[in-house]
């Protein structure tokens, strides 16, 4: 006879407890534990079954792992927490008894806890730290731009405002931007530090205001850790690049609105020469790090002129290329469906390598005109190399005054205006491209220079695509124009079937067997030399040919006795299989709905503009 | 009280005995009161004690008022009372007031305020005690007097009768006329409602808000200065001794004590103000130290990137229309599929802020900390793949493929088929009592009787040397020979049905009564044998025909008694197998090898050993109601259906459980059946279907029978619900008869 197993003893209901079981065990409030758990990064699990896990009972509630919370119990921090309960209880009397000398020297001593031990725990390796601090910036970008106000101490958005100004410095020093996206919410940034995306979201320049229903204490908690990891995270990146961390703050600059330039990035070798060098001596001379990284700065800047320069010296081959470019894809979509849904994929493939010339933009100065928010076109097109200046009303220290010959692009966010102006105003104006901003954005994302013209001043702008993509098999709008052709090609179908009348009877017989050969690979080949000994067009053949093919496939999708077999075979399957199937077949004809909503829409548009067009 | 004991009973000498000896006590008590002036509770106390002793007290006191020493004792008792009033009253001039007050003057000869009382002027009035207190039993306790008329004495010994109380409702009553009544509070000493005095209630008033019972207590008195102020210091010191050195003369070990401390601020070991815990925080190379072997947390997921729609100039077909935006907007934001609509804006300047930035970061947020996260494997498969892969139909031929010929029975269900051995001849019947006979080929009605009632089962005798079929109806079952017989094989089957000479009668008498008209009625319209089944049997709803054609088991359903009978017809002999059985039957078969017979009941499925006469198996389908079953040639695989849909295969060698359901009709299956030679069966159901399978039985153990669904027939239709009511096979082809509601019969042929 085995051992008897008493219920309740082990399994489920030992791993797991519910939450105001562990309260109880902590010995703390509930806020105290939620701020645990923020901190150390414990979140409920789901048991498998909830029953088992709760001595039998459903009700609601959720369950943390009976181990993570052995863990909080040790945790110093809550040591701490405890101790600031009393605190607070000694705080409150003093200041009840009018005790104030007392009460002063209590908040002077008032128990203070670190987060270094959570950050080393949760983030045991730098990359760990790096992958998770999407969230973390997002959270700083946006109390950086929050009102301080009682609950909001100013030296909390203080903070914030220096980590995103320092994480801006960084990712301009490094040049590690890969992709922008302006989206309704704000704008989307991705980065690629140490082979990790960093993707992080910055609202518009806007006051934004803490609704009523959120609460503030929540993420007041988030956000003293992530705080934290930033400051750490930016210590390590700093000086892994040689650079002074935290970077020095110019008062007067921060005051006359520098932005971001109000920092100074120093380089940690020039200031430290006291300190201990690493100086290693190869071929009797001395060479220092500093050197080491200088001659490969250079090397990479040289690599990076070289870029530039080719880019300079012959830009109309450039745009060319280009041109060459956007013409492929829809030539190579309209011959086959199959073929433009792997181009684009590829095509983003083959931008990856091309986005990593950072340089995009060293070859251009631009000037920011006063309707365009600084801070983003600033910190985008420096990342990418540019130079850029921008008039006083959008902040001092700018490094171009806008009558500066070196510029060639003024990004403009303004409709037309025709004016007077002076031939010298004139002159000027000519000599620069007037973009609209999205430009630098689809140039950023594209990997290359698109050509200025669809984005100049006043025009209406193409649409603004996501650089992240979509989901596999989802709809992709610049695959549209395959559709639109095909639409053409059906509409000149039935124009080409009346002309056909007149062709002789001996042409059509061929382009009959071309449709009936269009299946095989071979008779294709036969049929092809046929029909160009019967002397018909190539077009004409073509056409037939993609016509064929079209039937076919649609002929074989709908294949009624396979499909009826495949039915029948559903019988067959075990319930558990019925259900994975219809779960999937949902999910998939969601899919599927959405794309062909999308694409019927896009076909109205195009009919509708079409028919403009003929009006 | 010694003379009270001689006036007394003798009866009762014992017990003033007992008194004598109690009394004198209560004299001295009385006595040493009035020497040492104790106090009233003391007094009071001891009274009580004494009284509570004594139990016959009262009667004694009774007899001995007139006494002298009784009235002494009274008088006694009259002067405490007096002083000791006197004494309260004087206690109370000061807190209760029932006095004249006390007044202030200012004395014309020190100048100081003092308190004059007024005089007692020592008149009639003046002694409280006079006041007539009707009731003279002093402090006792009243609950004596309970069941007694009277409540005590007055002052002449006569008894104070109990004061008239009303009921509960004069009671309150009175609280409604008497305006007073609220401050009147119950008095024991009278039995009845006394109003209280303005002091008294003064007195309750202040003992309720906590405040002191004393009116004239003055708690803020202004303090009276003896020693400080103008002109009162002492000039002179309170004593002559010499002041002590310590007085004047520095502390030595003070000034090592603060010496020490001197010494350790200028050393810097003590800080005259500990610097300030630095808030300030400082990285530092976190990442320098090795990390611990720990495996780190599981990052938490990423929120899903932004796609085009989200963007604010996405292409046209992305912006929603009116109707997507009324449904985005009715929905609760936690059923919305994305968090925002779509917009377009024409260019970057005109874009708004974005009004629930904050609370998508809260959310993402509740999320982190709040959302229990599971981690999920996601399959990526083509979901065609799940569907399992089975030979292809049309590699399975030949199996029934289309309605090849069609007959019809008018305006009534066709209830019951059956072919003949030969598979050349089909009868059918329908619940108006036609039974038809056609051929299968043709389809032409060859020959019909008409029966009183619903045909409820036919069945053709599966002997090829002889021929004919049995027919259920009501009570009875009927063997008809069908015409254009063979000679030979006509005789043969007259001989079997109708024999010249009766089989002996069996030893047990059956009720059931094989009848056989004289051969000069024979006809080809009338039956040749006729059971008659007992009375309220019901109709025989299901024939099986043992394999030798010797025995027909009979189900018949709707009666009173269960009806399961075996017929022998060469012994014209009908026997009930079954005394009792629980559950009704549905369907019976015989095995097509050993002799073994299975029942359905409405759930379960027994296959008993008809030689051994026991029970072999019992079948657990898990079907609510069985309709119908049948077992494969072979012997071992038996498939049953119910009306819950559902088909069972059963692999009678490995367990009672089915080894496979299936539930693909979409109503009641009513009828199946496993094709005698080709590996098929068919079921049929009320959905109007037929559905054909492959079954094939591999002879090894270790292959399973494979299933393969091949076709399903369609072409009945539904009429009052009920489709298909039975398929039967056609012995040699492939073909396949079907009867349904509709009154149709359909032959499907390959």
């Amino acid at each position: 006879m085995g051992r008897l197993r008493v219920k309740g003893k082990a399994g489920a209901a030992k791993n797991y407890t519910t939450r105001s079981a562990a309260v109880k065990k902590l010995q703390c409030s509930l806020a105290d534990f939620r701020r645990l758990c923020i901190l150390k990064g414990i979140f409920p699990r789901e048991p498998r079954s909830r029953k088992k896990a709760n001595k039998g009972s459903s009700a609601p509630t959720s369950f943390y792992y009976t181990k993570d919370i052995a863990y909080l119990a040790h945790e110093p921090i809550l040591k701490k927490l405890r101790e600031h309960k009393a605190f607070a209880k000694k705080l409150s009397r003093a200041l009840g008894r009018g005790e104030w000398s007392s009460a002063k020297s209590l908040e002077e001593n008032k128990p203070v806890y670190r987060l270094d031990h959570i950050i080393k725990e949760r983030y045991p390796t730098f990359i760990d730290a790096i992958r998770d601090i999407d969230d973390a910036l997002c959270m700083v970008f946006l109390f950086a731009s929050l009102p301080s106000n009682s609950r909001l101490p100013s030296e909390l958005v203080e903070n914030c405002a220096r980590l995103a100004a320092e994480w801006q410095l960084y990712v301009m020093h490094s040049k590690s931007l890969r992709k922008v996206f302006l989206s309704i919410k704000g704008v989307y940034y991705q980065a690629e530090i140490m082979d990790q995306t960093v993707t992080w979201l910055v609202p518009y320049l806007f006051t934004q205001n803490v609704p009523a229903d959120v609460d503030i204490r929540v993420m007041l908690t988030f956000l003293e850790l992530y705080q934290t990891l930033l400051s750490f995270v930016f210590f390590k990146l700093y000086t892994d690049s040689g650079l002074v961390y935290p970077p020095p703050l110019d008062a007067k600059k921060d005051e006359d609105g520098a932005g971001v330039d109000a920092f100074d990035l120093q380089d940690n070798t020039r200031q430290s020469t006291n300190k201990m060098t690493k100086v290693t001596e190869v071929d009797g001379r001395q060479i220092t790090s500093k050197v080491v990284r200088q001659t490969i700065k250079s090397i990479a800047s040289d690599a990076n002129a070289d870029a530039a320069d080719v880019d300079m010296s012959n830009p109309e081959s450039l745009e060319a290329d280009v041109e060459e470019e956007e013409e492929f894809v829809p030539r190579a979509s309209a011959t086959d469906k199959t073929v433009t849904a792997a181009l684009p994929t590829l095509q983003t493939l083959s931008t990856l390598p091309q986005t990593l010339s950072t340089g995009l933009f060293s070859p251009y100065t631009f000037f920011l005109s006063r309707e365009t928010p600084r801070p983003i076109f600033e910190f985008v097109v420096r990342s990418f190399g540019g130079r850029i200046g921008w008039p006083s009303s959008s902040g001092s220290g700018s490094p171009y005054d806008e009558t500066d010959p070196s510029i060639t692009h003024i990004i403009i966010d303004r409709p037309l205006v025709e004016k007077e102006e002076t031939t010298e105003q004139r002159e000027l104006r000519l000599r620069r491209k007037f973009v609209q901003p999205q430009w630098i954005i689809d140039c950023i994302n594209a990997g290359k220079i698109l050509l200025e013209d669809t984005y100049a001043q006043g025009k209406p702008l193409p649409p603004h695509l996501s650089p992240f993509g979509e989901y596999e098999g989802a709809y992709i709008p610049s695959a549209d124009s395959a559709n639109v052709e095909a639409m053409e090609d059906e509409e000149e179908e039935e124009d080409n079937e009346m002309i056909a009348d007149d062709e002789d009877d001996k042409t059509r017989d061929i382009l009959e067997a071309v449709t009936a050969a269009a299946s095989e690979e071979t008779s294709l080949r036969a049929a092809e030399l046929a029909a160009e000994a019967a002397g018909v067009d190539f077009g004409a053949f073509e056409a037939t040919v993609k016509k064929a093919n079209k039937s076919q496939s649609k002929r074989s999708k709908n294949d009624p006795i396979e499909e009826a077999e495949q039915d029948m075979n559903k019988m067959m399957m075990s319930n558990k299989q019925k259900k994975l199937y219809e779960k999937m077949k949902y999910s998939n004809q969601k899919k599927e709905a959405e794309r062909n909503d999308l694409e019927s829409k896009k076909k109205e548009l195009t009919k509708q503009k079409r028919k403009e067009g003929r009006a | 009280m010694a003379p009270q004991a001689p006036g007394r009973k003798s009866a009762k000498r014992k017990q003033s005995e007992d008194d004598e000896e109690i009394a004198p006590p209560q004299q001295e008590l009385h006595s040493t009161g009035v020497l040492e002036m104790l106090s009233d509770e003391e007094d009071e106390g001891d009274a009580s004690s004494d009284d509570g002793e004594v139990d016959d007290f009262p009667e004694i006191v009774n007899e001995s008022d007139s006494d002298d020493s009784g009235f002494d004792e009274e008088e006694d008792e009259e002067d405490e009372d007096e002083e000791n009033e006197s004494e309260s009253d004087a206690d109370s001039d000061d807190s209760l007031h029932v006095f004249p007050k006390a007044k202030t003057v200012t004395s014309e000869i020190t100048n100081q305020p003092k308190i004059v009382y007024p005089e007692i002027e020592p008149n009639y009035d003046s002694d409280s005690s006079t006041e007539d207190t009707p009731n003279r039993v002093g402090n006792v306790p009243m609950h004596w007097y309970d069941d007694l008329p009277h409540i005590g004495y007055d002052i002449n010994g006569k008894k104070v009768l109990r004061p008239a109380r009303g009921d509960e409702l004069d009671k309150f009553l009175a609280t409604v006329d008497d305006s007073s009544a609220w401050t009147s509070a119950f008095d024991k000493n009278t039995q009845s409602e006394k109003p209280l005095t303005p002091e008294e209630l003064d007195l309750i008033r202040r003992l309720y808000t906590n405040e002191n019972p004393d009116s004239t207590y003055d708690p803020y008195e202004p303090t009276t200065e003896w020693f400080t102020g103008k002109g009162k210091e002492e000039v002179m010191p309170l004593s002559g001794a010499l002041q002590p050195k310590r007085r004047w003369v520095p502390s030595k070990w003070e000034k090592q004590k603060v010496m020490k401390i001197v010494r350790a601020i200028r050393h810097g070991r003590i800080l005259p103000s500990k610097p300030k815990s630095s808030s300030k925080f400082e990285p530092f190379a976190i990442w320098s130290e090795p990390s611990s072997s720990h495996p780190p947390p599981l990052p938490a997921p990423k929120p899903a990137l932004p796609t085009n729609a989200e963007s604010y100039n996405p292409p046209a077909e992305y912006l929603p229309t009116e109707e997507e935006r009324k449904a985005w907007e009715s929905l609760d934001p936690e059923d919305r599929e994305r968090n925002y609509l779509p917009q377009k804006y024409s260019s970057l300047r005109l874009v708004p802020a974005y009004d629930r930035f904050v609370k998508e970061r809260f959310f993402r947020q509740l999320d982190l900390y709040l959302a229990p996260r599971v981690q999920r494997v996601k399959l990526n498969i083509d979901p065609n793949s799940l569907i399992p892969k089975l030979p292809s139909p049309s590699s399975l031929k030949p199996f029934p493929n289309y309605r090849s010929l069609q007959f019809h029975h008018s305006n009534s269900r066709a209830r019951c088929i059956s072919v003949s051995p030969d598979g050349a001849w089909v009868v059918s019947g329908d619940e108006n009592g036609n039974v038809s006979l056609w051929e299968i080929i043709v389809g032409r009605e060859v020959k019909r009787w008409k029966f009183e009632g619903k045909i409820g089962s036919l069945a053709w005798c599966p002997r090829t040397d002889v021929s004919y079929f049995a027919v259920g109806i009501e009570d009875t079952i009927h063997f008809i020979i069908p015409p254009n017989v063979d000679p030979v094989v006509l005789s043969l089957t007259r001989t079997i049905l109708a024999p010249a000479t009766l089989p002996p009668a069996p030893t047990a008498p059956s009720p059931v009564k094989w009848v056989t008209p004289p051969s000069a009625s024979w006809s080809l319209d009338t039956p040749i044998l006729t059971i008659n089944l007992t009375a309220s049997t019901g109709m025989p709803t299901h024939f099986c025909w043992h394999r030798r054609g010797d025995y027909l088991a009979s189900v018949s359903t709707g009666g009173i008694q269960g009806g399961v009978w075996i017929h022998q017809i060469t012994r014209r002999h009908s026997q009930a197998p079954f005394k009792k059985i629980k559950g009704t039957v549905q369907s019976v078969l015989f095995h097509p090898l050993k002799p073994h017979f299975f029942v359905a009941t409405q759930q379960y499925i027994r296959i008993y050993n008809l030689s051994e006469q026991k029970l072999v198996k019992t079948l657990l389908p898990g079907i609510k109601w069985i309709s119908s079953m049948d077992v494969h040639p072979s012997g071992d695989h038996l498939i049953v259906g119910g009306y819950d849909r559902k088909l069972c295969w059963f692999d009678l060698e490995l367990s009672e459980k089915p080894y496979k359901v299936l539930r693909y009709h979409s109503r009641a299956i009513r009828s199946l059946q496993f094709h005698p030679t080709y590996p098929l069966f068919a079921s049929s159901s009320d959905d109007g279907s037929i559905q054909i399978f492959h079954s094939r039985v591999y002879n090894d153990l270790m292959t399973d029978p494979l299933i393969v669904p091949l076709k399903i027939l369609r072409g009945h239709q539904i009429t009052d619900g009920l489709g298909v009511l039975q398929v039967k096979w056609c012995g040699k082809n492939p073909w396949l008869v079907s009867s349904a509601a509709d009154g149709s019969v359909a032959v499907w042929c390959s």
